[in-house]
């Protein structure tokens, strides 16, 4: 008797079975709507600080290497030169950890985010001026290629990421575009070997960045108060 | 002058030390930034070292600004991290920020800029030691480890994930040189298997961030480990042991069957025996005592039953060599008794079945060493039986040289051959055995090379009857000197009965024999009867009277018996010679046959050692004609 009844109430509600199932809309680029398999919360941070780590270490291999082979030894040291500062964001990024502490987890969130997707198009252009060197190394460029489609994943995962955790559904992935080249300068040449060294350290302090904000957001996640102790 | 000159030149050089020494304090030199270290990534230290100080007390002063303000900041803390040193605190620490740092050297007479260092505090971190190592030894099923475990330094903030901090250890016995390190990631355990025992270990535990330096290695942790055998090699200790216990009992129960493995692995290779018969002796050259052993005394059988003999018919040999060292064989040596199988048609005896039956090698020692026959069982029932039946006998006769022993030869020998010219009556050279003695033949009839001088207990003796069966027995005896030695060959009763000449002499009383000439020491055989079954019994004569049935050779002086011939089945005909008239009956006999006699040519003497297979046919000899002799060589029986 009660069998029949969860089967008949089974029957009839099977929709919203099928819905409660999906919680999350994945939408693709096209905007339509397509289900996805839902993942929990903290694995899918675990994923993207998983992303995040390895990015960094790949920049930071790029970026040696491309010290090594190109960068006269004077200059090296991760020195900035004057005029190939790092290019400054939109909003402040906190600089100390008690700084960081301050910020709440959308912030922290959207922090990342926004480093994301500066790098996006920079990464894109690097991979093209590191073409034209004639003797780059082939695994500078895999690297490099590489950093590029990961840091596309983990714009993904980032967004994802919000939504879930911040029930923030405003925020849309963005577009690659095959942008214009900002400068259009000789490659090998001092100075542009100067610029594409220069982009390499920001991108890998960056990476650093987007890195620490997730394990701080994860330990946050875990254990509030312990967090803050320190 | 030159006053003024000394005065000038000592004020000068009393004023130009002070002057100099004036001159030496400089403006300092010039600093340089040795070092910046952030031990948690929230602080940092940066160190110089100081120039020349250019004679003059001199200041040092940090100056630095951040990557994009042109504000300049004075150090806050000197004192905090020690002399030369900078440290920043927590308020003052940006990261991600390149800090823009020159170190001014200041003293009196001037000051003196170090060149300006970059430093991002993230990129120049660098942790403290692991604290708390711990290193435990734990036991497991392979024996013991090691278990290390460690605490990140205490000002790392890991556990917010401000940082990420990566541990390596390194592990040596004591007195090893060189280290084993191993990465740990950021686990704070660690296990090390595959210990020394008894050894004792060294651990050392150090860190890094993903981004920063190595921390230093931590103070050394020692540990024992305790002894124990490894597994594998217990295992092996246990089966080495293990085989060692199989090997020693089987080594101790082949030592308590050493015999009898010996034998299994090594079988005695059967030599040659007879019974009686001493090698050592023989080595020594004195055949006589040799083959006096084996003579048996009781032989022929003397029992007065003539009735078990079945003697078919004889074969006789001739030594004509001396042989006085028989070749320690059996057969040949020995005489050569054998009796043969009902499936047996080669005599096998060697030079005893030759043809000539002039056999040198015929061995007069009979021996009743089962060995030399063929089948020894029947013999030595037959011998025993002769020994018997001749025991009983009393008119057995006895062989001077041989003491008692077997009889190996039939008194009758007579040669078969051929020294003597056609027209000579070949007697047969039955000479015998006197001269040698007993050592190689025993003869019944020592002397007396008579048929009937031998008397066969012609008993049949039903112990070898019945073992034979359809038996032939035939006897070869060689004398040293050219001995002819008669066979009695028993052959199949069947046969003997036609064949059997000798039986002739039953009738008579004279049984013929060979006469011998009695210079030589010749047996007359007498044969005294044949008995029903064809036996011929025989008895010597020498020894004798006159038995029941004496044949006599005739006149005395006469040794030789003459031989009508040999019959088909091998049997001598012997003739009598004086008695015509049985010859006649021998010729009957013969005629009964179908046979014809003939004479053989006499063989040679040397071929009297020929062996094969003797000419199977006997031809019977003319019945009378001659009062010579047949040649037996040809006439010997095969078989």
């Amino acid at each position: 008797m009660h069998i029949m009844q969860s089967v008949v109430w089974a029957v009839l509600l099977w929709p919203c079975l099928v819905s409660l199932g999906v919680p999350l809309e994945c939408k693709d680029e096209q905007g339509s709507i397509i289900l996805c398999a839902s993942i929990s919360k903290e694995k899918l941070l675990d994923r993207v600080i998983q992303h995040a780590e390895l990015i960094y270490r790949v920049s930071e291999e790029s970026c040696t290497l491309f010290e090594e082979m190109f960068v006269p030894f004077p200059m090296r040291s991760q020195r900035n030169q004057a005029g190939y500062t790092c290019a400054t964001k939109a909003f402040p990024i906190p600089g100390s950890k008690s700084e960081i502490q301050q910020i709440s987890d959308k912030w922290l969130l959207h922090s990342v985010l926004i480093l994301v997707q500066s790098w996006i198009e920079p990464l894109v252009y690097l991979q093209t001026t590191l073409d034209r060197y004639d003797d780059a190394p082939d695994t500078l460029l895999k690297k490099t290629k590489w950093v590029s489609e990961k840091l596309l994943s983990l714009e993904q995962g980032v967004v994802v990421l919000i939504r879930k955790m911040l029930d923030d559904d405003m925020l849309t992935t963005s577009y690659y575009e095959q942008g214009v080249a900002p400068y259009a300068l000789q490659p090998e040449v001092l100075e542009s070997v100067l610029r594409d060294y220069t982009l390499l350290s920001c991108f890998k302090k960056d990476a650093h960045k987007m890195e620490t904000f997730l394990k701080l957001l994860k330990c946050r996640q875990t254990d509030k108060y312990s967090c803050f102790l320190h | 002058m030159m006053w003024r000159d000394v005065g000038v030149t000592l004020i000068l050089s009393l004023i130009l030390p002070v002057v100099a020494q004036g001159a030496r304090h400089t403006p300092p030199g010039k600093p340089k930034l040795t070092s910046c270290r952030s031990p948690d990534k929230e602080t940092f230290t940066c160190w110089w070292e100081a120039g020349s100080d250019g004679g003059r007390p001199t200041t040092y002063s940090l100056f630095y600004h951040k990557e994009n303000s042109e504000t300049v900041y004075e150090c806050p803390d000197y004192h905090t991290a020690g002399a030369n040193s900078c440290f920043f605190s927590k308020n003052e620490t940006s990261i991600w920020v390149n800090y823009n740092i020159t170190v001014v050297a200041t003293n009196a007479l001037g000051n003196n800029f170090s060149d300006p260092v970059d430093v991002d505090v993230v990129y120049i971190v660098q942790p403290h030691t692991p604290e708390n190592v711990t290193v435990g030894v734990l036991e497991d099923e392979d024996g013991p480890f090691l278990r290390v475990s460690w605490e990140p330094p205490s000002k790392a903030d890991t556990r917010s994930g401000w940082i990420t901090l990566i541990y390596e250890l390194r592990v040596k016995l004591e007195e090893a040189e060189e280290w084993e390190e191993h990465r740990a990631g950021q686990q704070k355990m660690f296990n090390i298997f595959s210990l020394h025992s008894g050894g004792v270990y060294m651990v050392q535990v150090r860190c890094k961030p993903d981004h920063g330096f190595w921390s230093e290695w931590s103070t050394a942790s020692y540990v024992i480990v305790p002894d124990y055998i490894p597994r594998e090699r217990s295992m092996w200790i246990l089966i080495a042991v293990f085989s060692a216990f199989i090997f020693l009992i089987l080594t101790w129960i082949i030592t308590l069957n050493r015999s009898s493995v010996k034998h299994c692995l090594l079988p005695p290779v059967p030599g040659p025996k007879i019974k009686g018969f001493d090698q050592q002796l023989l080595k020594k050259g004195k055949p006589e005592e040799v083959f006096n052993s084996l003579v048996v005394q009781s032989f022929p059988p003397r029992s007065t039953d003539y009735e078990d003999l079945l003697v078919e018919y004889l074969e006789v040999y001739v030594n004509e060599k001396q042989e006085l060292m028989p070749e320690g064989k059996d057969l040949q040596d020995v005489g050569c008794l054998k009796s043969k199988s009902q499936s047996d048609n080669d005599s096998g005896r060697g030079s005893c079945d030759s043809h000539t039956l002039l056999m040198e090698k015929c061995g007069g020692v009979e021996s009743k060493d089962e060995s030399s026959y063929e089948e020894p069982e029947l013999l030595q029932g037959q011998a025993g039986s002769w020994e018997r039946l001749e025991r009983g006998d009393s008119q057995v006769v006895d062989t001077p040289d041989s003491s008692d022993g077997r009889v190996k030869t039939w008194p009758l020998v007579f040669s078969p051959s051929i020294h003597g010219s056609s027209d000579n009556h070949h007697y047969g050279t039955l000479e015998m055995p006197k001269q040698h003695s007993t050592s190689e033949i025993t003869y019944s009839v020592p002397d007396h090379l008579f048929p009937t001088s031998t008397s066969f207990p012609h008993h049949h003796h039903p112990e070898y009857r019945d073992s034979l069966g359809e038996y032939s027995e035939y006897r070869c005896s060689r004398s040293p000197s050219t001995g002819v030695a008669y066979h009695w060959e028993a052959r199949h009763p069947t046969q003997a009965h036609s064949n059997f000449n000798i039986r002739n002499l039953e009738r008579q009383k004279e049984a013929t024999g060979l006469g011998l000439p009695p210079s030589r020491s010749m047996e007359y055989v007498e044969v005294q009867k044949v008995n029903q079954e064809n036996q011929l019994v025989l008895k010597p004569l020498s020894s004798h009277g006159r038995g029941p049935f004496q044949v006599q050779f005739g006149r005395a002086g006469v040794d030789y018996s003459k031989v009508n011939g040999v019959n088909n089945d091998n049997v001598l005909l012997l003739q009598r010679q004086r008695e015509m008239a049985e010859a006649g009956q021998y010729c009957n006999y013969r005629e009964k046959e179908g046979a014809e006699a003939e004479r053989y040519p006499t063989q040679q003497q040397g071929k009297t050692t020929k062996d094969g297979p003797v000419a199977t046919q006997l031809q019977e000899s003319t019945c009378l004609t001659t009062s010579g002799y047949v040649d037996t060589a040809p006439t010997m029986p095969t078989f």
